[in-house]
């Protein structure tokens, strides 16, 4: 394989030996230290190959041996360089070619990032980039000891982090910090008080003497559990009370919505505009606008990806959308939509840590708008725990 | 090959010396190797004779052919039925 590969490299020529005595021919080139292969006796004749540099020499040789040489086929690259030497246009194309392959090579192509969990990629990228890591970096200026250092330093999120670059393309593998656990004091003495007022439905002391029975009602602040407790000795003795504490809670809450609202509508008129990311380089292909001041924007980018390998090209599309504010009059029913998905959202952020058990809905119609009055009866857990002693 | 270099091979093989003796080598009957080779006295495909130092290597069989050949050795290919050394 790498001797055929030497010889393609080389140049060489096949040929035929006519004559009496062809072993006399091939003693004679032998003896000048002339390297022959292939060579096969066929039909009365021998084929032979030889380097193109040392045929040039041979013909000497043929007439003392008295054969004579025909040549069948010149290879190699010399002959196909030969060819080609009038095109200079295919020579300037192969070697703008390599020029580019080898210039494009000493930029960053692509990142990858992997491990993470918490930060965000656009965050990791946007660090990254201000340490001088970015799609379109000059590869040899990037010092990847010095950059995963540098960001472990900065963003203390970052426990450890290795910036590998192979080619073009760079491979980020971090692991997040882990943040220390919150270490509950187990010996400290405390009380465990009601953080609302209700209705207690069971209550599960783990440690500490409760001062209340399920079934009664409790204030706020009010000791369910107590962390003073009676010994055999006569004594008090101080304990870290610790309780789960069901109750039964009231919430009570209003939702109000005028009668006209301002909303924004599509107008229907949708533009498009490209953008081409070149290492990094924003060029915009086309330039639409809308006629209206407020715009919605959704933005989908492309790249290429042939055999697995990102190419530092980019075709970004954002599609505007025309938005328009207009006064819509609402009649009672979407009146009652809107506050209803309100109210829903109410229950998902502000009641999550409850169960709610009963919904009770008022609707009122007025003429400054509509009003919904929602009131909730929840079971949740109303322990805190406090402790003991003077600040 | 040199008698130099034939001398440090035999050392490395743990061959017996052999002053200027060729060094032959077998692949089945498919393909030889001689190192030693002072040229080539007959070449057909029935039949090739290789003069070396004090006698001369006559191989015959099938479809035989020269692979490659330099100034001290060749490789032989093609279905050896025999072989003769000529003293």
């Amino acid at each position: 394989m790498l001797l055929n590969l030497l010889r393609y490299l080389r140049g060489y020529v096949c040929f035929t030996v006519r004559g009496r005595y062809p072993e006399r021919f091939i003693n004679i080139a032998l003896h000048n230290r002339l390297r022959l292969w292939s060579v096969e006796r066929r039909d009365g004749e021998m084929t032979a190959c030889m380097y193109m540099r040392d045929y040039r020499d041979i013909r000497r040789y043929a007439r003392k041996s008295g054969v004579c040489l025909r040549v069948r086929d010149r290879k190699g690259l010399p002959m196909l360089l030969r060819r080609y030497s009038d095109r200079t246009g295919l020579i300037f194309g192969a070697a703008a070619f390599v020029i580019t392959v080898f210039v494009m090579s000493l930029f960053i192509w692509s990142i990858d990032i992997t491990g993470l969990d918490t930060i965000s990629e656009s965050e990791m990228r946007s660090l990254l980039r201000e340490n001088g890591v970015s799609v379109g970096a000059f590869r040899p200026m990037i010092d990847d000891t010095g950059v995963s250092r540098s960001i472990m330093l900065s963003d203390r999120r970052v426990g450890w982090m290795a910036v590998n670059i192979t080619g073009s393309y760079v491979s980020v593998e971090i692991k997040e910090e882990s943040p220390s656990p919150k270490v509950e004091s187990i010996v400290e003495p405390c009380n465990v008080k009601a953080r609302r007022d209700g209705r207690i439905i069971r209550i599960d002391a783990e440690q500490g003497r409760t001062t209340l029975k399920e079934g009664s009602g409790v204030v706020t602040g009010q000791v369910v559990v107590s962390g003073v407790m009676d010994d055999q000795l006569g004594g008090v003795r101080l304990v870290h009370a610790k309780a789960v504490v069901l109750a039964e809670t009231d919430y009570h809450t209003s939702f109000t919505i005028p009668k006209t609202v301002m909303t924004y509508h599509p107008t229907g008129e949708v533009k498009q505009r490209l953008t081409a990311d070149v290492f990094g380089l924003k060029l915009p292909l086309t330039v639409g606008s809308v006629s209206t001041v407020d715009v919605l924007t959704d933005e989908t980018a492309a790249s290429p990806a042939p055999l697995d390998v990102t190419l530092p090209l980019s075709l970004f599309r954002r599609n505007l959308y025309a938005i328009e504010l207009r006064e819509v009059s609402l009649d009672d029913n979407s009146a009652k939509e809107l506050l209803f998905k309100e109210a829903r959202l109410y229950e998902v952020f502000t009641l999550s840590d409850c169960t709610v058990t009963k919904r009770d809905y008022h609707f009122t119609a007025s003429d400054d708008g509509y009003t919904l009055s929602a009131d909730y009866t929840c079971t949740e857990d109303i322990a805190v725990q406090e402790k003991i002693g003077t600040e | 090959m040199s008698k130099n270099n034939q001398q440090k091979k035999r050392r490395l093989y743990e061959l017996p010396p052999m002053n200027n003796q060729p060094c032959i080598e077998f692949s089945g009957n498919r393909e030889v190797v001689i190192e030693g080779s002072r040229g080539v006295l007959e070449y057909s495909t029935d039949c090739i004779r290789v003069n070396t130092d004090g006698m001369v290597i006559s191989l015959s069989g099938r479809g035989l052919n020269l692979r490659c050949i330099s100034d001290s050795s060749l490789i032989i290919v093609g279905f050896i039925t025999n072989v003769e050394f000529i003293i």
